[in-house]
């Protein structure tokens, strides 16, 4: 279980990026964060895992507080969480093999990285892992030679060999076409239930919210402004719509 | 966008233009463009000043200095001048040219008219204030032409001052910085000596040395010489009692040559320098070559040849059967008081033949080939070793690597603390340790890389110990014990600054006034206030940090290996290969030294900047799994660096071969040892050689990076 409690971001400059956000996230669901760009969803993911310091507040991760956690305990911590990114940030020279199996790095001695040494064993798991994103075949390609639904898929690949018990999703889909935004999101979903890994992902098109949030969070200028269960946000009204969106906001849906 | 104003709405300020008159600027500064007018008086006073000072610092004319006053002269007439044109432009605008045609083409026919003018008229005014040489004139035409400009200046600073409105300025400043360019452009010809005259004057006595450089394959060879020769012996001075040697007697098929007689007087040349001619010889000689020159030379008793010129005739032609007959005094050669017996001369008789081409590399030729391979491996082993130490540099080098980098006041003072107590430690390990197996004198390299590891590795362990300890002891003590910690910790380690600094400014500043005694009077008392000052500063600056706040030990590191790497590359390698020289000797090894550091810095910077400039997403996502730093280095910034690095490498190895072929010009070896030495004994065919091979190794070098360079990417 996730607990996030009265998380404040300021960064250097003053700009607040998050102020005093509270929920909780049971194991195995599938929080979507809406908002608008630049309304905090982004630091918020990244806050989780602390890539981003948060200023003030506590996250608590099944029972234990990771703001307080050390440098090596904190790499403990994000073993366990996976991510996956809007531009993949995929290696672009690397193989789609070594961009997957860095994702075990977490696992390893640190000094192995020196002679580029992957046991078998990591080189087995990162095949499977492949093979459940469908893309084995292109295992020994360069990552840049993929088109934009293959890298997220080795995105996912990287974020599975972590074993994790939490993805972090930070806006999946953006780069990608409807097709291949569901086809994404579809083995996002998967992993959610089969595996019961609780996903945590930043959406822009309501009805892909509505098609695989079991819980939804909204922000909107870094505070907390909705919440709602997957039957409240199917039935989102206007109202609850131009609150989290602003008033001028129409609802565009990603078809498909 | 505000319009652009227009000057011929704006009324014109009659009070701005008259205080820019008086001084330029001025009226700007007053019409509230500050910055415009102080910008305006620092051009004119300096293209001035320069004009002065240049003139004054021309040894090669002693008697010529250009004073102020004349050039104050000169600027008054260059003030007449401008003006002058400067009606006639007016006036060609306003009335003589009405049509479009005629007021496009005012502008450009005035700047010609203007630069007829000029020309005809500099130098005439030129001649009213120097006389003589050319070159002089020269000179002085240059400060007439930074005057001439310089009162252009004034002139349109006049003009410019009665349109400044604060913000608003109407005319616009393109002529001030053209004027300014040609301003800096005309004194610079001066200052740099550019002489068009002298270039073209004496080209033509280059051409001789410079075809022998440009074309100077001949001596790359050898020549087998078959030279005839044949010797007679003369006795010179003839005392009565002399037993002359025997006269020789001509012979078949050899060279041969007789001489009588053959004892006589030697030449003699007085104190006034006049000659006294003593016995002449004749000469006969045969068995040569037919119809070909034949050469005299004269041995004195210890065995020095000359050619005898001036006592007879040296070079003579040998007839058709081969012989030849001439006369010659005996030349005046200067026996010394103390020589004793027969004093015994050669008279020798040399038939150069035709110089044969043996196909075989001159002597020259393969020392230059030696030499060049010398520069090309110092550029090699420089670029090599260059890598090897940049790269780790690179890294700390890197802003977007280092600036993640914090620590806590506590673990900044344990890791100080640790760095500074676990070398020391090292060293006392290494003290006591090296003269086991010999010490420096016997063991170098040994008792060095003991020194080394001993040092750098005890100083790494203490300060991740002491760091880690402090740090997390920081976070378990009581907010005001951890604060304490921190406070002393960092009045510690600057009372330690502070003491190096108050020690170093005893001795680098203090020592420059009051001089060595002095510097070592005042440094303890130097010291002992830089100490309290640094520990002062420390424990405010760890009380203004606290306890939670972070020490951004990254960017200090960052700084630190940036300003050295500047400093390795600011400093050219020619200068490094002097240290180098001063510190191992010459050779290639002062010279592998001097491209070893200057590519450190440089591939230091480049590779630090490459690294800067990745894509930053690898890295996060590699943070995100739990990497390591060191991982996440391996994994998301290496691969991303490599070509950059590669192309850096190959463009510095690039560099590296082309200055190994000239560091030997300060004795750094390779191949600009030999040339520079040539080069002094003018030898020019020889150091065409060495020019030649480095072209070549240069040329080639080039063409396969840039190859190679094409493939990476």
């Amino acid at each position: 279980m996730l607990v996030v409690e009265h998380l404040t971001k300021v960064y250097e400059d003053g700009t607040v990026a998050l102020k005093d956000v509270s929920f909780t996230v049971e194991d195995g669901e599938f929080l979507v964060i809406i908002g608008l760009s630049g309304s905090g969803k982004s630091t918020l993911l990244r806050c989780i895992n602390r890539l981003i310091e948060p200023t003030e507040g506590r996250i608590i991760w099944n029972g234990r507080d990771i703001t307080q956690a050390s440098e090596n305990e904190m790499r403990q911590v994000r073993r366990e969480i996976g991510m996956i990114f809007q531009h993949f940030n995929l290696v672009d020279r690397s193989s789609v093999l070594t961009n997957v199996l860095t994702g075990r790095l977490g696992y390893l001695p640190s000094w192995w990285s020196l002679i580029n040494y992957f046991p078998e064993a990591e080189k087995r798991r990162a095949l499977t892992a492949l093979e459940r994103v469908g893309i084995a075949d292109k295992a020994n390609n360069r990552a840049d030679a993929l088109s934009g639904g293959q890298k997220q898929r080795v995105g996912i690949a990287r974020a599975l060999m972590q074993d994790p018990k939490m993805i972090l999703a930070d806006e999946p889909v953006a780069s990608l076409d409807p097709v291949l935004a569901h086809s994404i999101l579809g083995y996002l979903e998967k992993l959610n239930q089969e595996q019961n890994i609780t996903v945590l992902c930043s959406l822009h098109y309501l009805d892909l919210v509505q098609r695989y949030a079991t819980k939804v969070i909204g922000l909107r200028d870094g505070r907390l402004v909705y919440e709602g269960n997957r039957t409240k946000i199917r039935n989102i009204t206007d109202e609850e719509f131009k609150h989290i969106y602003g008033q001028e906001a129409q609802r565009l849906s990603v078809g498909g | 966008m505000t319009p652009e104003p227009n000057s011929s709405t704006l009324r014109p300020s009659w009070l701005q233009a008259l205080l820019s008159l008086l001084l330029p600027g001025l009226g700007q500064a007053v019409g509230g463009a500050l910055t415009r007018g102080f910008y305006i008086l620092l051009s004119v006073v300096t293209l001035s000043g320069l004009a002065i000072f240049a003139s004054a610092q021309r040894p090669r004319y002693p008697d010529y200095s250009l004073s102020f006053h004349v050039y104050l002269r000169f600027l008054l007439e260059a003030a007449a001048l401008v003006v002058f044109l400067l009606a006639i432009y007016w006036l060609a605008r306003r009335y003589a040219l009405r049509s479009e045609f005629g007021r496009n083409a005012a502008t450009p026919a005035f700047a010609l008219f203007a630069i007829i003018v000029v020309a005809i008229a500099a130098p005439a005014m030129v001649d009213t204030v120097v006389t003589g040489e050319a070159a002089k004139k020269l000179y002085a035409l240059t400060s007439l032409l930074t005057a001439i400009v310089v009162a252009a200046i004034w002139a349109w600073s006049v003009y410019d001052a009665a349109f400044v409105r604060g913000k608003e300025r109407a005319p616009n400043t393109t002529p001030f910085y053209l004027l300014l360019i040609v301003g800096i452009l005309i004194l610079g010809t001066r200052i740099v000596q550019i002489n068009p005259e002298k270039a073209i004057r004496e080209y033509k006595d280059t051409g001789v040395i410079l075809s022998r450089i440009v074309w100077p394959w001949k001596v790359a060879f050898d020549y087998s010489e078959s030279q005839l020769v044949a010797e007679a012996k003369v006795q010179a001075p003839c005392p009565p009692d002399a037993k002359p040697p025997a006269v020789n007697q001509p012979q078949e098929g050899k060279p041969w040559v007789v001489v009588t007689p053959t004892c006589g007087n030697l030449s003699k040349r007085d104190s006034k320098g006049k000659l006294t001619y003593g016995t002449q010889l004749t000469i006969r000689g045969g068995g040569f070559v037919p119809n070909k020159k034949v050469h005299i030379l004269w041995e004195n008793p210890i065995g020095n040849a000359f050619t005898p010129r001036g006592f007879g005739p040296t070079d003579i032609q040998t007839g058709p059967d081969g012989t030849f007959s001439t006369k010659l005094y005996i030349p005046d050669v200067t026996i010394p008081t103390f020589a004793q017996g027969p004093q015994i001369h050669t008279l020798r008789v040399v038939q150069r033949g035709a110089a044969q081409f043996t196909g075989k590399l001159s002597k020259e030729m393969k020392l230059a080939l030696q030499a060049m391979l010398e520069s090309i491996m110092m550029g090699l082993m420089a670029t090599a070793v260059g890598i090897v130490l940049s790269v780790p540099l690179s890294f700390l080098a890197a802003r977007n690597l280092m600036n993640t980098l914090h620590t806590t006041t506590q673990g900044f003072v344990g890791g100080v603390i640790g760095l500074v107590g676990g070398a020391y430690l090292g060293k006392l390990v290494g003290d006591w340790l090296t003269p086991m197996f010999g010490g420096l004198e016997k063991a170098p390299i040994l008792t060095f890389s003991v020194y080394v590891v001993l040092v750098l590795g005890l100083a790494i362990l203490a300060y991740r110990l002491l760091s880690r300890a402090l740090d997390s002891a920081a976070e378990r003590l009581p907010a005001g014990l951890s604060l304490a910690i921190g406070i002393a910790g960092m009045a510690l380690i600057g009372a330690g600054v502070g003491y190096a600094l108050g020690i170093g400014y005893a001795h680098g500043i203090l020592g420059i006034t009051r001089g060595a005694e002095g510097a070592l009077t005042a440094a303890p008392h130097t010291a002992l206030l830089g100490a309290a000052l640094g520990a002062a500063l420390g424990a405010f600056w760890a009380w203004r940090l606290g306890t939670s706040s972070k020490i951004p030990i990254g960017q200090m590191v960052y700084a630190a290996v940036r300003l050295t790497l500047n400093i390795g590359r600011s400093i050219e390698p020619l200068i490094w290969a002097i240290m180098g020289v001063i510190w191992v000797g010459p050779g290639p090894f002062a010279g592998f030294i001097a491209l070893t550091i200057h590519s450190v810095a440089a591939l230091g910077k480049l590779y630090s900047e490459a690294i800067e400039s990745i894509d930053p997403g690898p890295i996060e996502a590699l943070q995100a799994t739990g990497a390591t730093r060191l991982q996440t280095i391996v994994y998301a910034v290496v691969p991303q660096v490599l070509p950059p690095f590669t192309a850096f490498t190959l463009y510095r190895w690039d560099i590296n071969v082309r200055m190994s072929t000239i560091i030997g010009l300060v004795g750094g070896g390779g191949i600009g040892f030999l040339l520079i030495q040539w080069i002094h004994q003018f030898q020019y065919e020889q150091a065409g050689l060495a020019v030649w091979l480095i072209t070549i190794t240069v040329a080639t070098l080039d063409f396969v990076s840039a190859s190679i360079r094409e493939k990476m990417v």
